[in-house]
């Protein structure tokens, strides 16, 4: 009787659960390596590429430094602009809705704001491709009005797209960082607290054995 | 069962007792990242640091700049004004001029009177504040008047000959 | 020392009798199962969101041009304002799966019966408080899924006959959901919280002249039960420990597990996402809201989704004691009745479109039909039950009508 009353339970979380699975379809099984050198090499991409037309505006120069770049490599990526402001594209809102009709979202959530998360970013980036026409689209989001900017819809064979789809996972590592900057500090707090509870709770399971063995 | 009653009572309350203060160790531990939420974050901290460019403040002109929320006197002091501060000693709260700059030319001090804190204008002496009348001198020495301090020096810095950095 | 300080209060205050009659001696059924632990661990759930929410709101700008930066202002810069973030946003989720476990609890063991009518009143009054509460707070981060969720659920009150529009409007304070919205939710949803406190201590009040039911659905002997402190604290302790490696596995491991992606992209009142999906715990009304094509009609349905359960004490008509325990048609309709729950959420969870729709009708048939038809499978089991022969000494404590229900004779 309990036990099915659990697998009702269970069905219905799972029910539950079900509506936070992707409703969209899912990106093939890309990994995404998040190492510090991955996510640092990301930055790179994204301030060198990305930013021409896209802003992070809850990610300051500053805060880079997190990443391990040091002083002369913070100077280059920010120009002159001070450690205190945030990742802005150089080009206007106003320019850019014109070059584009609309204007190219912020980055700063990107990895975390569509279903698939960064495998997704990592799929539009390589997803460009020449149709028979000669226009270039893409795979992931049919009709994008972003440009190929890492020029994959040229690239042929491994050994040239190899180097573009690097950099196109470095992005997406860069952007899972910038999503969720705070992400290394919580797992490392969690296994401490996760720790705590675990072998507070088995105290606690053996306190609550004693104190019961006082009845009859 | 008496036996059992010497041992077990012993070891019961031991494991109780450490349970019971591991558990007050966590609760006590849970509540510092809700204290540690209510300091400054960094960037209000990172705004606690001001850069002043000095160029353009003549000889004799005041530059107000504010800093953690309150105006900061830049006051650049013609060599007639040095002289007469480094003569005087100030009034109720004597201190050298010397022990309050870093370069004679500049005096840095906040511009906040010590009497109420209300903000000092500025006069060919020095500072009268116009809420309980304290008179300050180009020292920002207290002279006369309710207020009982000099006006505070905040931390500062030359960065270069041109530029300081208060915080 | 303690002791005269102690000995000073209970001069003045009644302390000492107090935690004694209602704690340290509290009769309490010995035989409750782990499903009793679940009211504890929705009090300790409610101290976490207010704590939670109090430091949040410390930094939090209701305000339409604001309240996204400030968000993303505290998972950023505010020491530890993630953790804060995500114990309330998890917290808000841990809350509906302890509360409906606690009222599944009540459902099965037919704890709402007489006397405890008015303690699952009470219960189901802190149920519309607590929906009330998080429906208000899903707005305050001000993203996709919170402007547009708002906006359709505020939007239904215009069914209501003759002032609907004008309803809609007051509740708004704007031809949409704005800056007024978004202002007075935030007012709101710091407010009730602490009518919610207040309720819950009246919840209690009525739970303690009528004690706990158990697992059997009879009233024990006097000498089968035993003092609260220190056996159920001990293992509603216990159970706060596993609940709480749950909670925290979901927070430091998994926390977007129970956030809409979408919510990450702030409100857009020109652009409406693809999908509208309420948080988890709404989705089964959600369902039953639009199984039904009459706008009016799918509002009623939905209110009276969650109103019937006060009318469980009445639906109820056996006389045989407790629930589940002793009565196999009425565990079979509590089955039929979660798993239909969760169809519903899985219909709720997903465009209404091809066979889901005629899911949805059917399941929000059978919902109803769990309730509505209780009265006459009740009574039909009892018949039935009673010609079989019940199980010995049943038979005595079967309720007469004045007896209280399982009440030794």
């Amino acid at each position: 009787m309990k036990r099915l009353k659990f697998a009702g339970l269970c069905i219905f979380l799972g029910m539950a659960m079900n509506q936070s699975l992707a409703v969209a379809a899912e990106p093939a099984d890309v990994e995404i390596p998040q190492s510090p050198a991955a996510v640092r090499r990301g930055a790179e991409v994204i301030t060198n590429v990305c930013m021409a037309c896209h802003s992070l505006k809850y990610i300051k120069y500053g805060a880079l430094a997190q990443l391990g770049f040091n002083a002369k490599e913070l100077d280059t990526m920010r120009g002159g602009k001070s450690l205190k402001e945030p990742l802005v594209s150089d080009m206007s809102p106003d320019m850019l809705k014109e070059g584009f009709g609309v204007v190219p979202p912020d980055l700063s959530l990107m990895a975390h704001a569509r279903e698939g998360g960064p495998a997704y970013i990592y799929e539009i980036l390589t997803g460009f491709y020449h149709k028979p026409d000669g226009s270039v689209d893409n795979h992931a989001f049919p009709g994008i009005k972003m440009p190929d900017v890492l020029n994959f819809s040229d690239a042929e064979g491994p050994a040239q797209r190899g180097p573009l789809e690097k950099q196109a996972r470095d992005a997406a590592a860069f952007l899972n960082w910038a999503a969720d900057p705070h992400a290394a500090e919580r797992h490392h707090l969690g296994y401490y607290v996760l720790a705590y509870l675990l072998v507070l709770t088995i105290l606690l399971y053996f306190s609550k054995r004693k104190v019961w063995a006082r009845l009859d | 069962m008496s036996e059992q009653d010497k041992v077990d009572p012993e070891r019961r309350d031991f494991l109780i007792t450490s349970t019971t203060i591991l558990g007050v160790a966590g609760a006590a531990g849970a509540c510092w990242p809700l204290i540690s939420s209510m300091n400054p974050t960094p960037s209000v901290k990172s705004e606690a640091v001001t850069e002043v460019d000095l160029q353009g403040v003549a000889p004799g002109a005041v530059h107000t700049v504010p800093w953690r929320g309150e105006p900061v006197f830049i006051f650049h002091r013609t060599q007639g004004e040095i002289a007469a501060m480094e003569e005087s000693k100030g009034g109720k709260d004597p201190q050298p001029d010397a022990a309050r700059v870093k370069n004679p030319d500049w005096l840095v001090v906040i511009g906040i009177c010590t009497h109420l804190g209300c903000v000092p204008n500025k006069t060919a002496k020095g500072w009268l504040c116009p809420c309980h009348g304290s008179i300050y001198d180009n020292s920002g020495r207290i002279i006369s008047g309710p207020a009982p301090r000099n006006l505070d020096v905040p931390p500062y810095h030359f960065a270069a000959d041109d530029k300081i950095i208060i915080g | 020392m303690t002791n005269r300080v102690i000995a000073w209060i209970d001069q003045r205050f009644p302390l000492t009798s107090f935690v004694k009659h209602e704690l340290t001696e509290y009769p309490t059924p010995r035989n409750l199962s782990y499903w009793w632990n679940f009211g504890f661990l929705a009090g300790f759930v409610l101290v976490l969101q207010i704590v939670s929410g109090i430091f949040l709101a410390m930094h939090y700008k209701p305000d339409i041009h604001l309240a996204f930066d400030s968000v993303q202002y505290i998972m950023r810069e505010v020491n530890y304002g993630w953790l804060l973030r995500y114990l309330h946003a998890i917290g808000a989720s841990a809350f509906f799966i302890v509360i409906y476990i606690h009222m599944a609890r009540t459902l099965y063991y037919g704890s709402y019966r007489a006397p405890r009518e008015l303690l699952w009143w009470s219960g189901q009054i802190l149920l519309l408080l607590l929906m009330a509460t998080a429906f208000m707070g899903y707005l305050l981060p001000w993203g996709q899924m919170s402007y547009w969720g708002a906006q359709v659920i505020t939007s239904l009150f215009r069914a209501t006959p003759w002032f609907g529009n004008d309803l809609v409007l007051w509740l708004r304070g704007d031809f949409t959901v704005s800056d007024a919205t978004l202002n007075r939710f935030f007012a709101l949803h710091y407010l009730v919280p602490f009518i919610i406190f207040g309720m819950v201590l009246i919840h209690l009040v009525a739970l303690h002249a009528v004690r706990s039911s158990n697992p059997s659905g009879i009233n024990l002997a006097d000498k089968d039960n035993i003092p609260f402190h220190p056996y159920f604290t001990s293992k509603d302790f216990y159970g706060l420990g596993v609940f709480l490696i749950v909670l925290c596995g979901f927070v430091f491991f998994k926390p977007d597990f129970f956030l809409e992606a979408i919510n990450n992209v702030p409100a857009n009142p020109m652009q409406t996402p693809a999908h509208i999906v309420p948080e988890w715990y709404f989705l089964p009304f959600y369902a039953i809201l639009r199984a039904i094509p009459d706008t009016l009609g799918g509002v009623v349905a939905m209110v009276m989704s969650i109103m019937i359960f006060a009318a469980m004490p009445y639906l109820d008509r056996s006389k045989l004691p407790g629930g589940a325990r002793f009565r196999p048609l009425y565990r079979l309709a509590f089955y039929v009745f979660i798993i239909d729950v969760a169809v519903l959420s899985y219909v709720g969870a997903h465009p209404p479109s091809g066979v889901l729709v005629d899911v949805g009708r059917v399941a929000t048939f059978v919902y109803f039909a769990t309730f509505l038809l209780l009265p006459p499978v009740s009574i039909l089991e009892e018949r039935w039950l009673r010609a079989r022969g019940l199980p010995p000494g049943l038979e005595t404590l079967v309720v007469g009508e004045d007896d209280k229900v399982g009440a030794e004779k």
